[in-house]
């Protein structure tokens, strides 16, 4: 895939191969003058910094003076300081909510890298058929999350479906998924898995490729298992993949509304409910405008400090 | 497992005595039995939501009286009942100028990203990276309230338009990334050949590179066609839904009428799918990350 060699193409323009810029080394025969090519290169950049500004940047800095007023979706309100996030920070279904949202969020990263990384060593290995298997295994991740929650209703959602039918012929009585709040956070997260662990199975395939065989190849003579193999060689070799896309999946759940609402809505009695969709609820459901952006602005903090994170810990091992 | 299974690829090429570990036991046969059926039944079990989509949109509905057990005519009668028609050609519409308008600004600002150098372009690099991970609910709000003013709430025009700010970040990137690719030799030549900077962008690096844009396109393609969260509250009224809020409201007034809900819920998955049968080669899972991690 074009974009794997990022990485190393990122290096290379970084490290100075690159004259277009105002960097421009002195000695060049470069027909343009340094001027005028950054310029040009401000040309370039302007539009998508544009929209970047007005559809990004903007709703961010209205979003957190929002956060201080007692508005409305209509109107501005008045100044209330940071009443709002004192409200927050007393009501006890926000904690629920990030509760549930550190759960969702461990299972969600976990339980599809656990299944993505087996899944991808045992298609590494010599299985008749694995081209089909690595297609069809990747559908959760390509098919449309609105469609598969649909799929995942039709499973799970009333006592007529297939789940509860089967859970009743096993002897486990009247199973109702979505009506049980511990069970009912259960499928969710075991949904979110569905979807999330071709992402994790792509991710650990691209990074096993890398992995040079002849490491086997030695501690194979040497005498390891292949539990040793696994923890000693494998798992350290794609521990940079498996680091970063640990903290994406991260992003990814917090992030999730559709996962969550479609399945569940955040019942039954806001079991489900994530601080996305608290946030969603609290504003578009409660018309608490005020409380619902504060929530979500808190997130968002949570969030700039992750992938800020994230984006020096990715420079400082592959760029400098 | 064997250790030649592992280096599979390594062997394969290679007549098997090369090295001493490949002449133990036949490559590949021991426990090859296994584990077939472990990808097999996770594989069957995995499916199992998308064979129903499939299977129960081709079964015979509610009160229908057709007896066999295949038919079309849920397909027949989705067109006639619904607005699925119309979700369709909204969903297209909105996604496809959020794809054209996407990769045409993100393309010369990735080439900023790639080939500029200094403090304002990582600053500009770091701010891409954090904008692609901030949750979408957060700009939802002020952008309703936005677009209330300029009567764009309820209107296509208003969703291609955050659907262009929600890809940006992530096409910017892609698009760098793929030009990182691309020797800056060769934009060197042009220029001593008297091309401008943009001449040499458009003749020397856009002509070369087009599974770069082929990658941001299906992004966008695939965050416009399945949003499900703007879509909810932007759109109010049946003429102007895209299929996710379409299906879902049909989903909700016929919940037990599955022959139906299904038949749209195929509508909907099949482009996807098919551009993935198709263009497999060019899905980038995860935008920025599929970029950063799968070196």
């Amino acid at each position: 895939m074009s974009t794997r060699t990022a990485g190393e193409g990122l290096t290379r323009a970084r490290k100075g191969v690159a004259v277009a810029g105002p960097g421009t080394p002195g000695g060049r025969r470069v027909t343009q003058r340094p001027g005028a090519s950054r310029l040009t290169l401000f040309a370039f950049a302007a539009p998508a910094l544009f929209l970047l500004v007005l559809l990004n940047v903007y709703p961010l800095l209205y979003a957190a003076y929002q956060s201080l007023r007692d508005g409305s979706l209509i109107a501005a309100g008045d100044f209330v300081g940071l009443e709002n996030y004192t409200k927050v920070l007393v009501d006890p279904a926000f904690w629920a909510a990030a509760r549930f949202t550190v759960i969702f969020t461990l299972v969600g990263v976990f339980g599809s890298w656990f299944l993505g990384l087996a899944l991808a060593i045992l298609l590494k290995t010599r299985i008749p058929g694995k081209t089909v298997f690595r297609v069809l295994l990747l559908l959760p991740w390509v098919v449309p999350v609105v469609v598969s929650a649909t799929a995942w209703n039709w499973l799970v959602a009333t006592p007529q479906s297939p789940m509860p039918r089967l859970a009743e012929a096993l002897g486990l009585g009247n199973v109702l998924f979505l009506a049980n709040p511990v069970l009912a956070q259960v499928t969710v997260c075991v949904f979110k898995v569905w979807i999330s662990f071709p992402f994790m199975m792509m991710m650990m395939a691209a990074a096993l490729e890398s992995v040079d065989n002849n490491v086997y190849e030695a501690a194979k003579v040497d005498g390891a298992s292949r539990w040793n193999e696994l923890t000693n060689i494998t798992l350290p070799m794609i521990s940079r993949s498996t680091y970063i896309s640990w903290i994406l999946m991260t992003i990814f759940c917090v992030n999730d509304f559709p996962t969550i609402y479609l399945l569940t809505g955040g019942g039954p009695v806001n079991a489900t409910q994530s601080l996305v969709v608290l946030a969603y609820n609290t504003v578009f459901q409660n018309f608490r405008t005020g409380p619902g952006v504060a929530v979500a602005f808190l997130m968002t903090l949570v969030l700039v400090v992750i992938s800020v994170v994230l984006y020096r810990q990715i420079r400082k091992v592959q760029i400098l | 497992m064997t250790t030649a299974a592992l280096s599979e690829d390594a062997t394969a090429f290679q007549p098997p005595a090369t090295s001493p570990a490949s002449k133990k036991a036949e490559p590949g046969t021991r426990g090859s039995g296994w584990r077939f059926l472990l990808v097999l039944v996770v594989t069957l079990v995995v499916l199992v939501p998308i064979v129903a989509v499939v299977g129960l949109s081709v079964q015979p509905a509610l009160g229908s009286t057709s007896t066999s057990k295949f038919t079309l005519e849920n397909f027949v009668s989705i067109f006639s009942q619904t607005d699925v028609l119309t979700w369709l050609r909204n969903s297209l519409t909105v996604t496809l100028v959020t794809v054209l308008v996407s990769v045409i600004v993100a393309a010369p600002a990735g080439y900023v990203l790639s080939r500029g150098r200094g403090r304002l372009i990582s600053g500009f690099s770091l701010v891409l990276f954090v904008v692609q991970s901030l949750p979408v609910v957060t700009a939802v709000i002020p952008l309703f309230i936005l677009f209330a003013a300029f009567g764009l709430v309820d209107t296509l025009t208003g969703l291609m338009i955050i659907y262009v700010g929600s890809t940006m970040s992530v096409a910017i990137w892609m698009m760098a990334a793929y030009y990182d690719s691309i020797p800056v030799n060769l934009e060197e030549a042009a220029w001593m050949d008297g091309c401008s900077v943009f001449g040499g962008f458009v003749k020397v690096v856009l002509r070369n590179s087009l599974p770069g844009i082929l990658s941001t396109a299906i992004f966008s393609f695939l965050l416009a066609w399945n949003d499900y969260l703007v879509a909810l509250v932007f759109l109010r009224s049946s003429s102007v839904f895209t299929l996710p809020v379409g299906l879902q409201s049909f989903f909700q007034q016929n919940a037990t009428n599955w022959g139906l809900v299904m038949a749209v819920a195929v509508m909907m998955m099949l482009p996807p799918v098919i551009l993935f049968a198709t263009l497999n080669r060019y899905f980038s899972v995860g935008g920025i990350g599929g970029s950063l991690a799968g070196q």
